[in-house]
């Protein structure tokens, strides 16, 4: 099934016809659906089929898109999307595929639903294929990817405020970060491309972090001081990272962004979606007041973990600004 | 004698019925049911009366009623927004991540006793009756009734005598389902004073397909009948999941973050009249209890 899925996006990857990049979309599908579902909890089959039904449609549309394309040029190419209705159903369509404002309602229920390694597959590998296929084209509508930029990271930021459960959290925090991704992907692809890898090993750290303490509310993030000192003390810097504040590496992607935004005197925007990084950065830091700076009344027994984790989360503190 | 008339066929025509199949059904007596069409529009209480109007007469316009409708849901509406400022359910997150107790039910006043539902044995035929009133000083609940395993005669029920409690769907603005999280919690607390029958606690989390519509997480509540109030604690990892009624075979534990009902339910065999009172029920945190699940999950019988 891992196989499966590495297969999915590597062709995607190295297609230039728009069948083969949607056959490489559905296998990517196909393939996480069973690992999704795999413990059997009425909860985790409900979060399977609600992300294959996203999927399905904006694979569907995707696929539509592309022989609309096809009809009107003759070319099946990735590069060569010229036309306005076929460029902009392709970016709904792949937009609905990630889960960007307005198309995100899945995201969080899916999240929720699925244990925490399942859950980190789908907000990692599972946006490589889309983006790669976000990257190759053409966009002649400037704003359409703007707006949906703009949206994700206030519907990111607001969102996740109120959430009491780790995983509805992590996947707000994935929209906002898959806005700001958007927001510079028509002038400067290859800062997106940086946001993408920055976001991805930060997340990945966050989930192990989480899949460590075994915890999947903030409050049973309280006893990890207790059980894991170490990690505790460490992901503060990785919340903050995620929230871009400026010593930590998650501050770069961000600032870079914000410099091509006003270069391209796109201010007001830059202004925005600065101002909405504030409210996601609110509950990043709520999440790390709960894990370190507060003692709960009552211990749980220690059950420490023999597995060790991977070191991964010690890079965003190595590579500063 | 409310049976249909049968029609009586000359026994000279009933050579003729053998060819043709629909004669007997032509000459038979208009039948004492109503049409197909009116009884398949929902459910029928037992006992209350039947209405034989077609749908179109049965709407009721009512403008003041409409009107107190919307005025109730925008206020719960603009409620919902005010809450999300302070913060998750309308709590501070301080006070989600120290809470170690939460009352959910407590029975003080006559509106309490609207968020239950009683359903018994009556509605399938059966001779069950459950009431349910307020307590002495308005301090407690108290289910009371009887109960009659004597199945009732419609040819396909074998057993009968059931008598049960359940909370309502919890609504927020506009009817839309609101779920009880309590994943800060792992146990559940009840004060009851029973008459040492043993009951069945049943709860209901949220699920998405019509299979699945009918799950219910249970375990069981033996009451000590007596003069003292008996306090309950069964914590969440024990509750199997069972499926109308049937226990399955491959369990799972209930996740906390979508409940919807609870139920208390009462089946032992023993026919008779009943009585509980319940004082609270609430949810609680067990920092001494650290075991996932109660019951095995692994194939129990591999195919090797």
């Amino acid at each position: 099934l891992l196989f499966a899925m590495g297969l999915g996006t590597t062709i995607t990857f190295a297609s230039s016809h728009w069948l083969l990049a949607w056959m490489g979309l559905e296998i990517n599908t196909l393939a996480i659906l069973p690992l999704m579902c795999q413990s059997h909890h009425p909860r985790a089959v409900e979060a399977t089929i609600k992300y294959f039904l996203t999927q399905a449609t904006a694979a569907a549309m995707l696929l539509f898109a592309s022989i609309t394309n096809a009809w009107i040029t003759g070319q099946w190419n990735l590069e060569f999307m010229s036309y306005s209705l076929p460029t902009t159903l392709v970016t709904v369509a792949l937009a609905l595929k990630i889960g960007l404002a307005p198309l995100h309602a899945w995201m969080p229920e899916v999240l929720q639903g699925l244990d925490l390694t399942t859950g980190l597959i789908l907000s990692t590998w599972q946006k490589l294929a889309p983006f790669c296929l976000l990257l190759q084209i053409n966009p002649s509508n400037t704003s359409l990817l703007l707006i949906l930029g703009l949206a994700s990271t206030l519907v990111g930021g607001w969102g996740g405020l109120n959430q009491n459960q780790l995983r509805k959290i992590l996947a707000y925090s994935s929209i906002a970060h898959l806005g700001w991704m958007i927001l510079v992907l028509q002038f400067f692809p290859s800062l997106t491309l940086l946001t993408l890898f920055m976001y991805f090993v930060m997340t990945f750290s966050l989930f192990i972090s989480f899949k460590v303490n075994n915890s999947t509310t903030i409050n049973s993030l309280s006893m990890s001081w207790s059980k894991t000192p170490i990690i505790s003390s460490m992901v503060p810097f990785i919340l903050l990272s995620l929230g871009g504040l400026p010593p930590l590496s998650g501050f770069m992607p961000k600032w870079l962004i914000l410099q091509e935004l006003t270069k391209q005197s796109l201010a007001p925007l830059a202004t925005l979606a600065a101002l909405s990084a504030l409210l996601s950065l609110y509950f990043y830091l709520r999440i790390s007041y709960a894990m370190t700076l507060t003692m709960s009344p009552n211990t749980l027994l220690n059950a420490l973990p023999w597995r060790l984790p991977s070191n991964q989360h010690t890079l965003p503190l190595a590579i500063t600004t | 004698m409310s049976l249909p008339k049968i029609s009586r066929v000359p026994a000279s025509r009933l050579l003729s019925a053998v060819h043709d199949p629909r004669w007997p059904l032509r000459s038979a007596a208009p039948l004492a049911v109503p049409k197909r069409a009116l009884t398949q529009s929902g459910y029928r209480r037992p006992g209350q009366p039947r209405e034989d109007k077609p749908p179109w007469q049965r709407i009721k316009f009512d403008f003041s009623k409409g009107l107190e409708g919307i005025t109730k849901h925008f206020k719960l509406l603009r409620q919902e927004f005010s809450d999300r400022l302070v913060g998750p359910e309308g709590k501070p997150i301080i006070e989600h991540m120290l809470e170690q107790n939460r009352v959910i039910w407590e029975f003080r006043g006559p509106d309490s006793l609207q968020e239950w539902t009683l359903s018994s044995d009556r509605e399938i035929g059966g001779q069950s009756e459950i009431h349910l009133k307020l307590g002495k000083n308005n301090e407690t609940c108290f289910l009371y009734g009887t109960l009659q395993s004597a199945p009732p005669r419609d040819g396909e029920t074998r057993y009968s005598g059931y008598c049960s409690m359940r909370s309502k769907q919890p609504l927020v603005s506009f009817d839309r389902k609101k779920h009880h999280d309590w994943s800060s919690f792992n146990t559940l607390h009840l004060r009851i004073r029973g008459d040492g029958r043993p009951w069945m606690v049943n709860i209901a989390a949220e699920s998405y397909f019509t299979h699945q519509k009918d799950d219910l997480y249970s375990y069981f509540l033996y009451t000590r009948g007596g003069p003292y109030w008996q306090d309950v604690k069964i914590p969440f990892s024990k509750f199997f999941l069972t499926h109308r009624g049937r226990i399955q075979d491959n369990q799972h534990p209930l996740w906390l973050d979508k409940v919807n009902t609870i139920g208390f339910t009462l089946g032992d065999k023993a026919d008779g009249p009943f009585q509980l009172e319940i004082d609270f029920i609430g949810v609680c945190k067990d920092y001494a209890h650290t075991e996932d699940f109660a019951y095995e999950v692994y194939k129990r019988n591999p195919e090797v």
